[in-house]
């Protein structure tokens, strides 16, 4: 029997089945948040702007713009969706919303002088 | 192979039986010799004749218990723990004592050795006191492991109210070791150890049976310079670290490799610490510079390294010397770098500097235009200076010392200044039948030497003949010289150079051993010299003097005794791990690391390139000395342009491609050349006779500026002037 | 032949411990001559000290491994015995709701109670998950464990249809273990914080963990930063530095687990 060796792996998928059914849930994800954000900041009153959430969001989602695993994407969305459903239920306080823009860490200094100055390595 | 009994040992070294009757036998007629077959546990093993049961079963892979055996000392066969059972034999043989047979069939697990194994055991525990929880060793105890591993599970011992256990009173042995006779099981390693390795008669056993005690015979202390290895032999917690006593249990310790730096052999070390503190220094295996041995200043000056530092920078604003930020201690050593023009700068670097921070700094200078970059222990510059290796290293490597038959010593003493080589002679003489003779002053090498005077002439009257021991050195087959780095400092150093070049040219047209064979030695006594000589710091402290530069560089440099009146008009910045004499002269202190703090390479004075591993951070603000003298070049405007460690090792290989060889030795050529070159050496001896700094052993301690500041060392010094003068 | 050792599984069950030896004997002849139990005085009481296993109970519960293998040879790709008493059964991730429902409702398993679900992460495995379900059956009051294997990616069939008690276990698994569960109907963290990165029980999550939280006075809130150690961490260096004798220290210690025999088929 002619047969010719597999090349792909059968993996059970997690959520999408193709790279566009993907693709159109981290689409959708995206505009639910994007959606959502302005009601977030109406029920919370974080020291930020529309704008700052918007880049925010845009930069989370460019972070993992690098991803071609199909299953990789799932996970992904599904803890987006973890997280978008903790904030909209509001269970995420105003701190843990804050963790998103990181205002508090100090970035590390890069020249070897700053590093030599500041005592990291 | 059982050792051959130790006659010089025996103190019959006076019937010479000439250099020829007593070699021993080397492994390599052991080679051509049949080999015999035994079987251990059934596994056949191809062994030489004379070989131990305890060596063959090592051989295939089966290690037996033992306490007394040792595979660096004598065999003494009394802890009876190795016994073996061998087919066809009614009693158990200790395994460590006993030569193979052929054909032997040894069992290392049947149930006759099993039971002599637990009979043993039980015997040693009867004896044995149960404070393991409070005792030093736990956790690395011989007895405690081999206990778990053969002893018997349950105790039959009920007699804890009726007489109670054996105990012996304690001994003062000193500063370094302490002392728990009571838990002490009589393997001897200790007495075997003192008389064989350190050449110290001083511990013994007196009484049998049950009162056999082990101890110094008359009230006394183990002095020595090698003391510190019977902790480490010691199977039981009998003899612990003194100044380690209920620090830390062994399984807490981080464990680092490193190199030793504070005598000039690079002797491999583990550096034990915990919670930011080094506790302790134990030795590691390296065959060819240390065996397994560590001196005791390189073991116990450990807690120098936590006093006297330099924790932050320092400028010295209206006379005295003040904390200051980084920044500003960079801005004002920059600044005054940047008034130098030209060879208006001067460098010294010290006895512990690694070479990346001698690259950075020789770099730096160079950039600047300056080439005065001195060593705090000069090296002639006439003849070949430092330009061939061959004029600087102990050629021969110190594993080599062992196998020359007829050493002349020259203006050193190696028990104080390298305490490892002097094992490696004082191994030759006692195995090997050296001849070993000294130009120099009288003084105690641990065994039996030559005083042909210390008058420096000597050496010219033995390259003519004329002198009465040239004779023996001409008819030696392996001839050594080693010469104290020490003289060389002397104003005749570059004549003292080329007529031991000379006659070590004599010597070596002579010798029939090999090529390989190399009669001139150099033994320096500071770690960072044959590095910052490969380097190119060729300038002696006499030329800094001489130039009067505008600014002077310390790099660690405190054993140079430069005082600030030699350099009226020089602005002196200072780079170092302790406050000592170069901080106080200083105008800037910059903090620099201890050799525990900081990965560095080194090479040691056979040339061999090993490496420190960096056990802790420096402590406050202190940082790895070449990353100062890279931030420094940075603020002064000549970037240096390396910004990690592997980039500074790549510059260090384009200079001198050995020195991140690292483990290996880099071996020297150009003897003829480097003798040519001297031959236009001119100049003559002085009439001052050979001296040596390091005399008796107070004078071993405190050397450098760790050991100066470390209070155990001060208290060996106390304890080694105080036995000195009982005994007068 | 599966059905009569069945009913001997069931009938030993009901009855009282110093029973089950004398009734095993008469029908399995064979292992008459097997050591009689200790004289009474020496039972083992030790609470520290383990229990000998009864022969009768280890070899029901071979036979029940035995039979649940020939019944679900499609999923069951091990049956073992750890520890002498305890059943385990192997199967393949496919298989966990079909085994589970066997062992549920099979009449003569009745394993109607889940007590825990559980992983473990070796990373060195090429599946590194082994997601563990232990179950209680009260009827016969006995206790079975079943495993299986997934990896990070490869979710799992979620047990919830089977038992209801496995919607926490299987968050708690989810949360620690980041395994997840197809078709669980509300799966979210259990344990963790909201807004916690990672996995915790992972054996490539530090144990220091990779942020610190702590109140920011100047933001009055709560901030969480990039872990900065501000003292060493604590490491146990086990091995002695003069072990001498890593043979013996080394020796594998007597095997834990045994394989139950083979089904026959």
């Amino acid at each position: 029997m002619a047969s010719v060796s597999a090349t792909t792996k059968y993996v059970r998928p997690v959520l999408s089945l193709n790279k566009n059914e993907a693709r159109k849930r981290v689409l959708a994800l995206y505009k639910l948040w994007y959606q959502e954000i302005p009601q977030i900041l109406l029920d919370t009153s974080l020291p930020v702007t529309e704008k700052m959430c918007f880049d925010k969001l845009r930069e989370e989602f460019r972070k993992n713009a690098n991803e071609t695993d199909i299953r990789v994407i799932d996970f992904l969305i599904i803890k987006g969706e973890q997280d978008l459903q903790e904030t909209l239920e509001k269970w995420k306080n105003k701190g843990q919303l804050m963790d998103y823009f990181k205002v508090t860490v100090e970035k590390k200094p890069s020249d070897f002088l700053g590093k030599f100055l500041s005592g990291q390595d | 192979m059982l050792r051959l009994p130790l006659v010089r040992a025996t103190g019959l070294s006076s019937s010479r039986l000439g250099a020829v009757g007593l070699h021993t036998t080397g492994s390599k007629s052991q080679a051509s010799q049949e080999l015999v077959e035994v079987f251990i546990d059934d596994k056949p093993v191809q062994v030489p004749p004379g070989t131990t049961v305890l060596q063959a079963a090592a051989k295939a892979g089966v290690e037996i218990p033992r306490f007394c055996y040792h595979e660096r000392l004598a065999v003494a066969g009394n802890c009876r723990m190795c016994l073996v059972e061998i087919e066809k034999q009614i009693k158990p043989v200790a395994a460590c004592a006993m030569p193979v047979m052929k054909g032997w069939r040894v069992k290392t697990n049947s149930d006759l050795t099993r039971k002599a194994r637990e009979g043993v055991m039980e015997f040693l525990l009867v004896n044995h006191p149960l404070d393991c929880p409070i005792c030093d060793q736990g956790g690395e105890c011989d007895l405690q492991d081999q206990s778990m591993a053969f002893g018997n599970d349950r105790s039959r011992f009920t007699d804890i109210e009726f007489s109670g256990k054996r105990a012996v009173e304690d001994k003062d042995i000193g500063p370094l070791i302490k002392t728990v006779m009571t838990r002490c099981i009589h393997c001897t390693r200790c007495i075997r150890f003192a008389s064989e390795v350190a050449g110290l008669d001083d511990l013994g056993t007196t009484g049998r049976g049950n009162d056999m005690q082990v101890g110094t015979y008359v009230e006394k202390m183990f002095l020595s310079e090698l003391s510190g290895n019977v902790i480490d032999l010691c199977p039981v917690g009998a003899l612990t670290n003194k100044p380690y006593a209920f620090v830390a249990r062994p399984w807490e310790n981080r464990r680092t490799d490193s190199i030793d730096v504070l005598d000039a052999v690079g002797s491999n070390i583990v550096v034990s610490s915990r919670t930011g503190e080094v506790l302790r220094i134990l030795p590691r295996v390296n065959e060819d510079v240390n065996e397994e041995w560590l001196s005791d200043k390189s073991r116990f000056a450990c807690d120098g390294l936590k006093r006297q530092r330099i924790i932050t920078p320092m400028i010295k604003i209206a006379g005295k010397l003040q904390s200051v930020a980084w920044e500003d201690a960079l801005v004002t050593a920059a600044k005054a770098l940047q008034t130098v023009a030209g060879n208006e700068g001067a460098v010294i670097a010290g006895k512990l500097a690694d070479a990346e921070a001698l690259i950075a700094l020789k770099d730096l200078f160079n950039k600047l235009g300056s080439e005065v970059l001195a060593t705090e222990q000069g090296f002639p510059k006439d003849g070949s200076g430092i330009d061939l290796r061959s004029s600087y290293l102990l050629n021969n490597t110190i594993a080599g010392i062992e196998e020359a038959d007829v050493v002349l010593l020259i203006g050193t003493n190696p028990r104080y200044e390298a305490p490892l080589v002097n094992t490696r002679l004082r191994k030759g003489y006692l195995h090997g039948e050296q001849t070993i003779a000294l130009i120099g002053p009288n003084i105690d090498l641990s065994y039996e030497y030559e005083n042909l005077g210390d008058s420096i002439d000597i050496i010219t009257k033995l390259k003519n003949g004329s002198h009465p021991f040239s004779a023996t050195l001409k008819n030696a087959k392996k001839p050594l010289i080693i010469l104290g780095a020490e003289q060389l400092t002397r104003k005749d150093g570059a004549k003292i150079v080329s007529e031991t070049q000379a006659l070590a040219n004599t010597l070596g047209n002579n010798v029939q051993a090999s090529e390989d064979w190399k009669v001139l030695n150099v033994l320096h006594t500071n770690a960072s010299q044959v590095a910052a000589l490969d380097l190119g710091y060729g300038s002696t402290i006499e030329d800094v003097k001489q130039q009067q530069p505008k600014v002077l560089f310390l790099l660690g440099a405190d054993d140079a005794n430069i005082k600030k009146e030699d350099f009226p008009n020089t602005f002196i910045i200072y780079l170092g791990s302790h406050g000592d004499q170069g901080a106080t002269i200083a105008d800037v202190v910059l903090a620099g690391a201890a050799y525990t703090e900081k990965t560095g390479s080194y090479v040691n004075t056979e040339g061999r390139a090993q490496q420190t591993g960096a056990a802790l951070t420096p402590p406050g603000m202190a940082r790895p000395d070449w990353k100062v003298i890279r931030a420094l070049s940075e603020i002064a405007g000549h970037r240096l342009p390396y910004d990690n460690i592997t980039e500074v090792r790549s510059r260090l290989e384009e200079v001198a491609p050995h020195i991140v060889r690292y483990g290996d030795v880099e071996p020297a050529n150009f003897f003829a050349q480097a003798h040519e070159l001297a031959k236009q050496t001119g100049g003559s001896f002085l009439p001052d006779p050979v001296d040596i700094k390091q005399k008796t052993l107070d004078q071993f301690f405190m050397t450098d500026v760790i050991s100066r500041a470390s209070p155990t060392m001060a208290k060996c010094v106390q304890a080694a002037i105080k036995q000195r003068q009982t005994e007068l | 032949m599966a059905s009569t050792i069945l009913r001997n599984f069931r009938a030993v069950a009901r009855l009282g411990s110093a029973a089950i030896a004398k009734r095993y004997v008469s029908v399995f002849p064979v292992l008459r001559n097997t050591a009689q139990p200790p004289p009474p005085d020496k039972v083992e009481s030790r609470p520290t000290v383990r229990k000998p296993v009864d022969e009768a109970v280890s070899t029901q519960l071979k036979e029940f491994g035995a039979y649940a293998a020939t019944c679900l040879a499609k999923y069951i790709q091990h049956v073992q015995l750890a520890l002498g008493d305890e059943l385990e059964l192997l199967i393949s991730p496919d298989g966990v709701i079909p085994v589970l429902s066997f062992l549920k409702d099979h009449h003569n398993a009745q394993f109607a109670s889940l007590a825990d679900i559980t992983a473990l992460d070796v990373p060195s495995r090429q599946n590194r998950f082994e997601i563990v379900y232990n179950l209680l059956s009260l009827r016969y009051n006995s206790r079975i464990r079943v495993k299986t294997y997934t990896d990070e990616l490869t979710p799992i069939d979620s047990a919830v249809p089977v038992y209801k008690a496995a919607l926490w276990y299987e968050r708690e698994v989810w949360d620690m273990y980041g395994v997840y569960f197809a078709n669980h109907p509300d799966l979210r963290r259990i344990l963790t914080d909201y807004g916690f990165q990672g996995h915790p029980l992972r054996k490539d999550f530090p144990l220091s963990g990779f942020v610190e939280v702590r109140y920011d006075d100047e933001w009055k809130r709560i901030v969480t930063e990039p872990l900065e150690m501000t003292q060493e961490f604590r490491r146990f260096e086990l091995s002695a530095p003069w072990e001498q004798f890593p043979n013996f220290r080394n020796a594998p210690s007597p095997s834990e687990s045994e394989p139950s025999d083979k089904p026959e088929k």
